[in-house]
């Protein structure tokens, strides 16, 4: 009661008890402490020590920054980083063309019930598993059976043994890449383009008949910060990107798969040095950072 | 000669039918109100002129070229949304400048048009702004300079006002009609606001359900309305009506009786007399402003229930029996609620229409 006893009380009766967010907050906080920020921590203190578990007898003493110098004078890790570049600029402009190329169709008016279907369509392949999209890749692109040699029988081109040449092996996962990553893409810019304001988009076509001029001076600084989003996403996915080439080509034949993230695992988990691929993680999750940063940066503007 | 024409323009959305064939024409430099309540029509019709709608069936021709199938862009039209439409990325001058842009206009042209335009709207202190740091009738300047810019065939505006409050509002429209005036423009002009349709309007076309109900001057609407929707629908505050039995006709005059008529009966000449019977009940239209309660010789006698104030005037709420009749009285008139009174009424302004609603 207000204005009773010595002073009036402050807190607001807020239905709830001082404890209660802390409860509601507390599992998700713990879960993430212990998945995800304990080994960031655990793998930081790891990339300053000589912690080659195959080797438990030399002990896992702090060794300074030696991990790090080696790692930046592997020339394995330089190829392996250089490669996944390479796949990096590879299935982006594709993922982003196509996806946009998609998103324009659905955005287009009539064909709702298609337009529905497309769009739940879209879904598949990002609910799909990156274990099993390597599976369906094995199978796709087996050089006896697979469907991608049926199809280029079909055309009257001979079979390739894509999965056994070097060329070949990088074209498939960059195949299965951009199959399970365009209809992001498309998702992300089919809210962008319904971001636009209707009345705007009608506007410019009262001032001008070109659906590029309409794309590039209306719609797409309403798909920036979509598309600065998709960068950063994809940007820290294709580098920690494991799974699916794993199972695919386990970073073969020779080095021609032989992502980063593929080579850290080797380092880690053949090798059991986890001193050098704590130190490739954490020099990976700092070029993830840097790249962010500067999507951020060039990128990013809001509309309104 | 005729500028602008719909002819027979009809428009369905599946089965639903929302223009049901709608004839109209306007001439070069003419202002063409299109008013009606909302769901009449109104904005698909103005939308189907710009090229944003598709038309069902009818053809549209723009300065005597057909342009029904025509792109927006390619129709020379210019429109002034409600929501203003300006791109939230592009500073003032750029907005004006978009659609010179997109024509490939040469850079001084464009400069010296988007200057001009600034200059008859005073917008030329804003031209490097943002339009979030703009006010709502500083955004509605900038979108009616975008449409001048571009020396349009037709000016189209959708309801441009009604985003603004009542001061604004008022303003603008002088604007536009003075922008109306100096431009010699042909402009249509969608509201729902007939105080807008009255004072903006060469022509009004009252619109009802996807069907044009009237064409007309603002004088010819409010002295000659065609039907009852009309009659109600221009004047404010609208038009009373009450339900009389024809007492007796002849080819020179007409008497009715109502409950509420002072002597019972009321007895007029009338054009139109010959085309009633007696026993036929016919629609009286009175208009607040015509009514005088200090008349010397009453029509009606009333019983006063509410007066609103308004400075200037009183608007007096009655009831005649069940109808309700509002009296739009001169200074302020001293009534208690229940008192008795009686008003009365020019008979030139009295309006006559049949039990289907047209005008006698």
């Amino acid at each position: 009661m207000p204005g009773r006893g010595s002073k009036p009380t402050i807190r607001p009766n807020r239905g709830y008890g001082r404890w209660t967010p802390f409860w509601f907050l507390a599992p998700a906080v713990f879960t993430l402490f212990i998945i995800g920020i304990y080994p960031t921590i655990f793998a930081f203190v790891t990339s300053f020590r000589r912690y080659n578990i195959a080797r438990p007898r030399d002990g896992f003493p702090f060794i300074g920054l030696e991990n790090y110098t080696s790692v930046l004078t592997d020339g394995t890790f330089w190829a392996s980083l250089f490669l996944t570049a390479k796949f990096y600029v590879t299935v982006l402009p594709v993922q982003i063309a196509l996806g946009l190329m998609i998103a324009l169709l659905l955005h287009k008016t009539g064909m709702g019930f298609l337009k529905s279907l497309a769009r739940v369509t879209l879904v598949v392949p990002l609910a799909t598993t990156y274990a099993v999209v390597g599976l369906i890749g094995r199978l796709i692109f087996n050089r006896d059976f697979g469907v991608a040699n049926w199809f280029l029988d079909s055309l009257g081109i001979g079979g390739l043994d894509w999965l056994g040449s070097q060329g070949g092996a990088f074209a498939a996962i960059v195949i299965m890449d951009i199959w399970q990553w365009t209809p992001f893409c498309a998702l992300i810019f089919l809210a962008g383009l319904s971001m636009v304001p209707g009345e705007i988009e009608e506007a410019a076509r009262l001032e001008t008949s070109s659906k590029w001029a309409l794309l590039k001076h209306v719609q797409l600084p309403y798909l920036m910060p979509g598309l600065t989003a998709l960068l950063i996403l994809r940007s820290a996915d294709v580098l920690k990107l494991f799974d699916m080439v794993f199972v695919m080509t386990r970073g073969g034949p020779g080095s021609a798969t032989d992502l980063v993230s593929i080579y850290i695992q080797r380092v880690g988990f053949r090798i059991f040095d986890l001193g050098t691929a704590s130190a490739q993680a954490i020099l990976l999750l700092i070029i993830t950072i840097l790249i962010s940063r500067l999507y951020i940066r060039v990128l990013y503007k809001e509309v309104n | 000669m005729t500028f602008l024409k719909l002819d027979k323009i009809k428009k369905t959305f599946g089965e639903l039918s929302v223009i049901k064939g709608v004839d109209i024409t306007a001439s070069k430099g003419e202002f063409v109100v299109f008013v009606g309540p909302s769901g009449c029509g109104k904005s698909t019709l103005l939308r189907m002129i710009a090229g944003l709608e598709d038309v069902s069936s009818g053809t549209l021709s723009i300065d005597g070229k057909e342009v029904t199938y025509e792109e927006p862009a390619k129709r020379e039209v210019s429109m002034v949304f409600q929501s203003y439409a300006l791109y939230p990325h592009m500073s003032v001058f750029e907005n004006m400048a978009f659609g010179l842009r997109m024509a490939k206009l040469p850079e001084d042209e464009i400069r010296r048009r988007v200057g001009e335009a600034a200059r008859i709207l005073q917008i030329e202190p804003l031209l490097e702004r943002k339009p979030r740091a703009l006010s709502g009738g500083q955004r509605q300047r900038v979108a009616i300079g975008r449409s001048i810019v571009r020396n349009p065939k037709i000016f189209l505006f959708d309801e441009p006002l009604s985003n603004l409050d009542a001061e604004l509002r008022s303003q603008m429209r002088v604007e536009i009609a003075k922008l109306h005036r100096n431009l010699g423009a042909t402009m249509v002009y969608v509201t729902h606001d007939q105080v807008e349709a009255m004072t903006l309007a060469d022509r009004i076309v009252v619109l009802r359900a996807g069907l044009v109900e009237q064409i007309g001057s603002p004088t010819e609407l409010y002295d000659r309305p065609a039907n009852t929707f009309v009659a109600g629908f221009i004047g404010s505050p609208k038009m009373n009506f009450l339900v009389a039995k024809v007492t007796g006709a002849d080819n020179a005059g007409l008497q009715l009786s109502h409950p509420a008529f002072a002597n019972g009966f009321l007895s007029l000449t009338h054009s139109s007399a010959g085309k009633a019977k007696i026993g036929d009940l016919l629609t009286v239209g009175l208009r607040p402003e015509h009514l005088d309660v200090a008349a010397a010789s009453p029509l009606l006698k009333l019983t006063a229930d509410f007066a609103e104030n308004l400075g200037g005037s009183t608007q007096i709420y009655t009831r005649a029996g069940e109808d309700t009749i509002i009296i739009l009285a001169n200074g302020r008139p001293d009534l208690k609620p229940g008192a008795q009174i009686t008003a009365g009424i020019d008979p030139r302004h009295i309006y006559l229409f049949t039990s289907d609603g047209l005008a006698l």
